[in-house]
C-alpha cells in the first residue's frame, strides 16, 4: 500500500521548536516579506480566537491582536524534515519527500519486518517522533492516502482500502483538491460542493468547461493515479559555513564571501571529483530566523564560474543582514564522468607545489593555521572592517 | 540506511584585529612610550570617527610613530573606551 505521513502546519511547528511555549498560545507564520501579507499556518489557540491560515494579517491582528507572529525559519524547517526523513529512511522506508511536513513510501516491502501494515505504520510515526503530532493515511492511490492523513488526528493511522475510497473520498470538501480559487467558486455556483460531486460529474463534460486543472482535480476525486511510489536519492550534503564577525548585509561582501565558501566546498575531498547536481545556500539573519535558497542545476557542474552565475544572483534575494553564510552540496552526481587531460593544464605544475606547500605548512602549525584573506569593506575607514581571515583545511 | 553528511563549519577572524597596548601619553595626549619602548617620533596624527548613528560608535585618534629601535608602529586611542591599541595595516 501507499501510505503518506503528514505534518499540519509544518513550517509553523518548526520555526516554533526552539520555543515550544509558543505552541499554546496564539501564533501565526508571519507572512514572507515582500508577498501578499497573509498568515501562514496557525497554533490551535490562534484558531480557537478566530484566526484562520491564509488570513490577511490586519485582519487577523484585529481579531487577535494577542496573536504572536513567528518569523519564517526555511533553513531550520528544511533541516528538521531532512531530519525527519532520514529516521524515516532508517527505518527501512523508501521516501519519496513531496512538500515540508508530506512524504510518501511504500509499506509492501516492510510489512513483514514490522509484522503487517499498521506495525509499519506505527514504526513511522514512531520514527517522526511524538513533538510533530504526524498522522498517517494508507491506501492503494496516493490521494487516498494523502486525504487519510489530512483528515486523520494527531497519532492517528487511517487506513482506506480500494474498494472504501469512492465512498471515503465523496463527502470531503473540495479544498483537498489542487484547484484554482476562481474554479472552486465556479464549482460552488453549479452546486459542486464536495470531491464525490466532482467524481460523478462527466469526464469529458469536466474537461471542457474546467480546463487541464479541472481534469487533474477530477482524476483525484475518483481516486488518482495508482503510481508506485519512488523513493529519493540518498543526499549526499557537504557543507560550509563561515560566520561573520558582525552582520553583514552588503552584497558585494557576501559574494566574495559566497566566492570563498564556494571555492572551499569545490576543494573538499569528500566530493571526490563528484559533479553537482544541487546545491543549497542559506544564511542565519541578524533579525532572527533564516533564508534559504535550493538550485537545481540543468548540467551538473564543478565549475566555479558558472555555479557562481547559478548561485550568486540569489544573494540580492537576502531580505537582512547576515551572521552566517553556508553553503551545501545537496546532490552529487554518482561518478566524475571526467576525461582525463591530454595536456596539463598551465600552472598545474606550480598549482601542485603550492598546495602540497601549504599541507605542510598545516601540518606543522595545526588546522587554521592556512587563512585566505577575504577583502569584505575595503572602503572602510576601520581598518579591521576591511578583510576577513577564513581559516582553510583542505 | 543513512546518508553522508559532512559538514565544516569556519569562523572568520578579522585581519588587523587591534590589540591592547600599553601606552604612557604625553600632556598633549600622543605616546611616549609604547609597550616600554620609549618613542622617537610621531611621524603623522588623525581621526576616525565612524557609525556614530549605530549602538557601537568609534571614535579614534590614530598616531603613527617610531620608536627607539627603529620600528615604526600604529596605535591609537579609543576614546570611546578611553583605552589604547596596537594595529597593524591601518
Amino acid at each position: 500500500m501507499i501510505a503518506c505521513i503528514s505534518i499540519a502546519g509544518f513550517e509553523l511547528r518548526a520555526a516554533m521548536y526552539s520555543r515550544p511555549r509558543l505552541a499554546l498560545e496564539p501564533a501565526a507564520l508571519a507572512p514572507v516579506e515582500g508577498t501578499e501579507p497573509r498568515l501562514g499556518p496557525v497554533t490551535a489557540a490562534a484558531e480557537a480566537a478566530g484566526v484562520q491560515p491564509g488570513m490577511r494579517l490586519g485582519e487577523a491582528l484585529a481579531m487577535c491582536p494577542s496573536l504572536t507572529l513567528v518569523d519564517q525559519d526555511p533553513a531550520a524547517a528544511e533541516q528538521e524534515w531532512e531530519a525527519i526523513v532520514r529516521r524515516l529512511e532508517d527505518a527501512g522506508f523508501a521516501v519519496e519527500p513531496a512538500a515540508l511536513g508530506c512524504a510518501y513510501f511504500e509499506t509492501g516491502g516492510v510489512e513483514r519486518l514490522y509484522k503487517g501494515l499498521e506495525g509499519a505504520l506505527r514504526r513511522a510515526l514512531e520514527a517522526v517522533g511524538p513533538t510533530w503530532d504526524a498522522r498517517v493515511g494508507a491506501a492503494d492511490r496516493r490521494f487516498a492516502a494523502l486525504t487519510a492523513a489530512s483528515v486523520a488526528r494527531p497519532g492517528q493511522i487511517l487506513v482506506v482500502s480500494d474498494e472504501q475510497t469512492p465512498a471515503f473520498l465523496a463527502p470531503h470538501p473540495l479544498t483537498l483538491l489542487p484547484l484554482e480559487p476562481d474554479r472552486r467558486t465556479e464549482l460552488n455556483e453549479l452546486g459542486v460542493r464536495t470531491v464525490g460531486g466532482l467524481a460523478a460529474l462527466p469526464d469529458a463534460s469536466v474537461a471542457e468547461r474546467l480546463g487541464g486543472d479541472g481534469r487533474r482535480a477530477h482524476g483525484l476525486a475518483r481516486g488518482g493515479s495508482r503510481r508506485r511510489v519512488r523513493g529519493r536519492r540518498q543526499p549526499a550534503e557537504i557543507v560550509e559555513t563561515l560566520e561573520f564577525p558582525e552582520a553583514v548585509g552588503n552584497e558585494l561582501t557576501l559574494r566574495r564571501a559566497f566566492g570563498a565558501l564556494l571555492e572551499q566546498l569545490l576543494a573538499r575531498p569528500e566530493r571526490a571529483g563528484r559533479f553537482i547536481r544541487k546545491v543549497a545556500i542559506a544564511a542565519t539573519l541578524a533579525g532572527g530566523g533564516s533564508w534559504r535558497r535550493t538550485v537545481t542545476l540543468r548540467d551538473a557542474t564543478a565549475e566555479q564560474d558558472r555555479l557562481k552565475a547559478a548561485l550568486g544572483s540569489k544573494l540580492a534575494e537576502l531580505p537582512s543582514p547576515v551572521l552566517e553564510l553556508r553553503l551545501e552540496l545537496v546532490e552529487l552526481t554518482a561518478s566524475r564522468g571526467q576525461q582525463l587531460e591530454l595536456v596539463e593544464a598551465q600552472g598545474a605544475t606550480v598549482q601542485s607545489h603550492l598546495s602540497e606547500g601549504l599541507r605542510q605548512v598545516r601540518a606543522s602549525a595545526g588546522s587554521g593555521s592556512v587563512c585566505t584573506v577575504l577583502e569584505v569593506a575595503p572602503w572602510s575607514r576601520i581598518p579591521e572592517s576591511r578583510a576577513l581571515l577564513v581559516p582553510r583545511d583542505e | 540506511m543513512t546518508s553522508e553528511v559532512f559538514p565544516q563549519s569556519r569562523v572568520a577572524g578579522r585581519l588587523s584585529e587591534p590589540r591592547p597596548a600599553l601606552v604612557e601619553p604625553a600632556f598633549d595626549g600622543s605616546p611616549r612610550v609604547v609597550n616600554r619602548h620609549a618613542v622617537a617620533l610621531v611621524r603623522e596624527e588623525w581621526h576616525v570617527v565612524d557609525r556614530w548613528w549605530t549602538e557601537e560608535p568609534v571614535r579614534r585618534r590614530y598616531f603613527e610613530v617610531v620608536l627607539e629601535s627603529g620600528q615604526n608602529t600604529i596605535v591609537f586611542r579609543d576614546e570611546e573606551r578611553g583605552s589604547w591599541f596596537i594595529q597593524r595595516g591601518a
